[in-house]
């Protein structure tokens, strides 16, 4: 019976009790011990709605009312999302850092992961000039924390990719205003 | 202050004052010596810095990003435009974080009242002489200055102009055929005079009059012409630089940008192709400290305009009237195809620089197919000893990057600021920082610093392994030597002798080196895949190819190899696969368009050995297409099929043949120094007396070297703007 | 009627006014960057003479190997005093002399206003016109100028020999009203003075530099008016029972 009631996060031990008396219409119902129900020789309380699904199934109910469902294998969304197949198969995702914009000094937008798939044919359209394309996936953009969740997201929608590792980065030397006025180096500048 | 800073880092490093600047680049390599580290608190955040770091340098460690205008971690401190002022806990006045190194404890404050205020105060300063012109201004969107005002300014100006006087006014300068400028938007920050003094090494910007009067230019008419000049055009905060063949086509945020590599020199310098309805727009420089830190030449830069001209859009075939005619792929590639199948084997492949790793697998294998080994090179390189069999004989050993710690460089038989512009401003911040000294050997040369001229005698390299030669003491002492051999030289007749001469010498120095990861021995490649076709196996010897008499020249991008019509046998039929009309499509029989890099996502291995890609920017124009997928087809329609169908599938061929062509953004090293050089000493060769020569020797050769940069209109301004500027008396 | 016509054609008138019009601009009195003119282009060949050379040798020699750089100012101060003002080929001679981008000499030559990089006459006649002198009659000193040589300020007299031009203040306020010219200070002027001043130097004289009133130099005019008393000896104003 305990196996079979289902626990609940909103259900208190005292509201499952009043709950299962509810249901049930013999007359233990009154009785204020569920244990003491449960040794009278009666029918086990069982939920309807419960009793002809295998273990399996029950895990899978267990884990639904829980709010969590944990899957073993890699999940693939891609036949339920409604993206034409043309649209999975014939793509690559490039998964990628942000490169800094060489023309401005600022770093925002760059420290996260990309996704981006390979370029199609754009062109002009005739009616106002502006650039249309084919392509509903050019605008996608999606920023991630981690390689790992573009890699799974891409995998998860059955799109191939491929990582473009970040650039190496260079432990920054400590500058000085000095070296300008220094006196026998080549870093003493000229322009002042 | 700064006195203290360097007196502490001298007492835990033990040295001269005459090395105080090495310390800070050699740090890593004598951690024991290394001064200890003193504490300071961004935002009240703790930070352990070494000392002598500036606040601006601690704060971005912490991930503080101080606003500024004239600082930039490449170049000199100036410290003139005081944007970075911040708050110090018990300094009565703002500091300028970009020159003020840290103190231990101190407590910086970057988003204080009183920081606020500061760069508040110099925002209004500097708007106050800035032009209102935001809306034409093509920095518009990508502008420091517009973007640090809405961050820091005030929400309000005090700039009640009641006299109508106007905003100060500056006269525009003309510098060239690639910068534009408005000097009123000009707001001192002297980068640009700083790079070209710096890391072009072309005094040329500088700074007249003083006060508000002071204005940023060249004082005399003469144009900023470096082959690294474009560079300004980023470094410019606001829109007083803006590139002239940019000029009023696009905003920032209208174009799409794609992460790609350039194939110009074969430097392979990472860009970013920015496009807007299937046309590039521009193509800027993407940081990557391993090779291009983040600047670009200007032929990278600028030439991408040749990409919309000259391009082979259908595939042709010659008629009976000898005229090339239009036709579809299909009566293309049977028309080829059926002279390939007819050819038996004789058939000669030459692939160009600019072809991609994919390409050249493809045109190898379908070859190899056919019956035939003559795959080659534009280029010819010594054959003897070892040949091109083992890449140390071929590749920038050392790579680019290490090329700024070497404290002597010895070039031979090469240009590197014109051949690799990048490589050259690594020597010149060598030069510059590290004291490096620079000899060459060959023709005088104009490199932006001071070498020391050893001669043009290639007689000089064998007198430098023999221990003759004055040199060879400044060699030996030299801690960290470079020699650099330029593949001009490889071309001679001699290239072997020499090659061997180069190798020994190396050695002996190699030998001596403490350090194991240190490369002497470099070669020095002028175009973009020459270290790939090497690597899949493609020979050097097109000399060969003219006397063994084919019936079939394919040539994949070949376009600088000077094989005429009369080198070849009659009835030799030329077949041309390539994306520009230039020489190789004038003497074909048959063209097939191609496609160029920033139309398809293909393999590159640049001169130090590291394969990169390019990735699709626009799609390829008219009817040409993918240029494995033509040898694909071709291979279809001959009957020896090549078993890939897809990118995935020919890098999976790629891997195969050699596994570091697909290895994206890793440099494998080369080994094999010593075979090489014992099978290169079985050829025992002379060295011939004619004196070493480079191809590219003044800026004029610069600009127009391949096919995409010969269809430029704007390398062909910049090369009659050289031509100008030698007949001007400035 | 004919008012409202006038008004129209005022508005008119506006609208006009309104598209031709620009701003007044704000400019120095010198430009900043170089015009090539018959007198100043780089053709123009500028060599010290032997003696100058010698004294330039001297002026390298002050300063130390790898820092001669030091010496641009009092080169360019000589090649100034020999051709009379900077032409752009001085510059370029002194940046051969120095091993110097000729960028680098720009930038000094442009910073300093007392290097003149146009022609100028003979006589640099500067006139003090800043508080203290003005109040004692800078104006009218500025003024006799103007009529005697019929120049305006900035400009020079066609036998080039004399240039005018409004400086502020030259240190030299105790002796005002002053004039400087060339290198010699004249001061304590009246107009009677000034004319005088030019007249001697139109016949090649040299006046005498200094003050004109008589004193020698910053004294009061005439009697000392304070200190006259022979000065206390030691032990002054200190109380006697000490």
């Amino acid at each position: 019976m305990a196996s079979v009631i289902l626990r609940s996060r909103v259900l208190t031990p005292k509201y499952l009790k009043q709950c299962c008396a509810g249901i049930s219409t013999s007359v233990s119902r009154y009785s204020d011990d569920v244990e003491v129900a449960v040794k009278q020789r009666e029918a086990p309380l069982i939920r309807k709605e419960l009793a002809l699904l295998n273990s399996a199934e029950l895990e899978q109910k267990r884990q639904h009312e829980e709010g969590t469902i944990t899957v073993d294998r890699p999940s693939n969304v891609s036949v339920i999302t409604g993206v034409p197949e043309e649209h999975i198969k014939s793509r690559r995702v490039r998964i990628f850092m942000p490169a800094k914009n060489a023309m401005q000094s600022g770093t925002d937008n760059t420290g996260q992961w990309e996704m981006e798939f390979e370029t199609r044919e754009r062109w002009e359209n005739p009616l106002m000039g502006w650039s249309s394309t084919g392509d509903p996936l050019s605008n996608m953009q999606l920023q991630f924390s981690t390689k790992e969740d573009a890699i799974a997201f891409c995998e998860k929608n059955s799109w191939p990719w491929f990582v473009q590792e970040e650039p190496p980065k260079k432990e920054a030397k400590p500058k000085s205003y000095g070296v300008n006025f220094s006196w026998n180096k080549r870093t003493r500048v000229s322009t002042k | 202050m700064l006195r203290i800073t360097a007196q502490k880092s001298l007492a835990g490093a033990k040295v001269s004052p005459k090395h105080l600047f090495p310390i800070f680049s050699r740090s890593s390599t004598d951690v024991a010596k290394k001064p200890e580290k003193i504490e300071v608190f961004i935002d009240d955040k703790p930070v352990l810095v070494e000392p002598g770091t500036t606040v601006l340098q601690a704060a971005a460690l912490v991930g503080v990003e101080i606003p500024r205008f004239c600082y930039h971690e490449r170049l000199a401190v100036a410290g003139n435009c005081r944007m970075c002022l911040v708050e110090v806990e018990k300094s009565p006045k703002p500091v300028a974080a970009c020159a003020m190194p840290v103190m231990k404890g101190w407590r910086i404050k970057t988003d204080s009242e009183m920081t606020r205020k500061a760069r508040e105060g110099v925002m209004e300063f500097l708007l106050v002489n800035h032009p209102l012109d935001c809306p034409i201004c093509d920095q518009g969107g990508e502008c420091d200055l517009q973007d640090q005002s809405m961050a820091f300014g005030s929400d309000r100006s005090r700039f009640t102009d009641i006299d109508f006087s106007g905003k100060r006014a500056v006269e525009d300068k003309d510098i060239g055929p690639l910068i534009k400028t408005i000097m009123t938007r000009c707001i001192h920050c002297t980068r640009c005079i700083r790079f070209a003094s710096e890391v072009a090494g072309i005094d040329d910007l500088g700074t007249t009059g003083r006060g508000s009067d002071m204005q940023v230019g060249t004082y005399v008419e003469k144009f900023f012409l470096s082959e690294l000049s474009g560079n300004v055009i980023d470094l410019c905060p606001v829109g007083a630089l803006t590139s002239k063949p940019y000029s009023f086509t696009a905003r920032p945020w209208e174009t799409r940008k794609t992460d790609s590599i350039d194939v110009l020199d074969a430097v392979g310098s990472n860009i970013v192709v920015c496009t807007r309805t299937g046309d590039v727009l521009r193509i800027l420089p993407r940081i990557n400290e391993d090779i291009n830190e983040e600047w670009l030449s200007d032929k990278s830069r600028f030439a991408y305009d040749g990409l919309k001209r000259q391009r082979l859009v259908t595939p042709m075939l010659r008629d009976a009237c000898g005229e090339l005619k239009p036709v579809d792929w299909e009566a293309a590639l049977l028309g080829v195809g059926k002279v390939l199948k007819a050819a038996g084997g004789n058939i000669t492949a030459v692939a160009g620089g600019l072809a991609d790793a994919e390409a050249l697998v493809a045109l190898k294998d379908l070859v190899n197919k056919l019956g035939s080994e003559a795959v080659c090179i534009e280029n010819s390189f010594p054959l003897d000893g070892s040949g091109t069999d083992l890449r140390s004989s071929y590749l920038l050993n050392n790579k680019i990057a290490p090329a700024e710690e070497a404290d002597l460089v010895l070039l031979i038989g090469t240009n590197p600021r014109l051949e690799a512009p990048l490589l050259n401003s690594r020597i010149r911040k060598g030069y510059v920082h590290n004291e490096t000294e620079i000899a060459v050997i060959g023709p005088k040369i104009d490199l932006r610093y001071d070498y020391i001229h050893l001669g043009e005698d290639p007689s000089i390299i064998r007198q430098i392994e023999n221990g003759q030669h004055a040199f060879v003491k400044k060699l030996k002492s030299a801690k960290k030597p470079l020699v650099i051999l330029g593949s001009d030289t490889l071309s001679r007749s001699d290239g072997a002798a020499i090659l061997s001469s180069v190798q020994s010498l190396s050695r002996g120095l190699q030998d001596e080196m403490c350090d194991p990861e240190w490369k002497v021995l470099n070669i020095l490649h002028k175009v973009a895949n020459q270290v790939a076709a090497l690597d899949i196996g493609y020979t050097p010897d097109l000399s060969k190819i003219c006397e063994s008499s084919p019936k079939v020249l394919y040539l994949l991008g070949a376009d600088d190899c000077g094989i005429t019509r009369a080198d070849l046998p009659d009835g030799c039929f030329i077949v041309y696969q390539g994306h520009h009309g230039d020489q190789g499509a004038s003497i074909a029989d048959a063209v097939l368009p191609g496609i160029a890099y920033t139309e398809k996502q293909a393999t590159y291995v640049n001169t130090e050995g590291r394969a990169q890609q390019t990735l699709v920017a626009v799609t390829p124009p008219g009817l040409a297409r993918e240029d494995w997928k033509i040898i694909r087809a071709l291979s279809e329609i001959v009957g020896a099929k090549l078993p890939y169908d897809s990118l995935e599938e020919i890098r999976y061929r790629l891997e195969e043949v050699a596994p570091h062509l697909t290895r994206y953004g890793c440099a494998e090293a080369a080994n094999y120094f010593c075979e090489a050089l014992e099978l290169g000493k079985k050829t025992n060769a002379p060295i011939d007396t004619s004196p070493l020569d480079v191809k590219q020797k003044t800026l004029e050769d610069f600009y127009m070297t391949d096919v995409i940069s010969r269809a430029s209109p704007t390398m062909a301004k910049c090369v009659a703007a050289v031509q100008k500027q030698n007949l001007s008396k400035y | 009627m004919l008012s409202n016509i006038k008004t129209v054609g005022r508005l008119w008138h506006k609208v006009l006014s309104r598209s031709l019009q620009t701003s007044s601009v704000l400019q120095h009195d010198s430009l900043f960057v170089h015009r090539d003119t018959p007198e100043d282009n780089p053709d123009v060949s500028f060599e010290f003479t032997p003696e100058n050379e010698k004294r330039a040798e001297a002026i390298l020699a002050i300063y130390p190997e790898g820092h001669k750089r030091a010496a641009m100012i009092p080169l360019l101060d000589l090649a100034q005093r020999q051709h009379g003002w900077l032409p752009i080929s001085a510059m370029h001679k002194v940046a051969d002399i120095l091993e110097l981008p000729r960028m680098r000499v720009y930038e000094v030559a442009t910073f300093y206003t007392m290097f003149i990089r146009r022609p100028i006459g003979k006589y640099h006649l500067q006139v003090c016109t800043t508080t203290p002198c003005w109040l004692r009659g800078s104006d009218d000193i500025l003024n006799t100028i103007k009529n005697k040589l019929g120049i305006e300020v900035g400009g020079t007299t066609p036998d080039c020999m004399f240039s005018l031009s409004e400086v502020e203040c030259l240190g030299a306020c105790v002796n005002a009203p002053m004039i400087q010219i060339n290198d010699d200070y004249y001061e304590d002027l009246t107009c009677q003075d000034t004319e005088e001043i030019l007249n001697e130097l139109k016949c090649g004289n040299k006046p005498r530099a200094g003050p004109r009133n008589g004193r020698f130099a910053a004294e009061p005019l005439g009697e000392p008016t304070s200190l006259k008393s022979e000065p206390p000896g030691p032990g002054f104003g200190i109380r006697s029972d000490l």
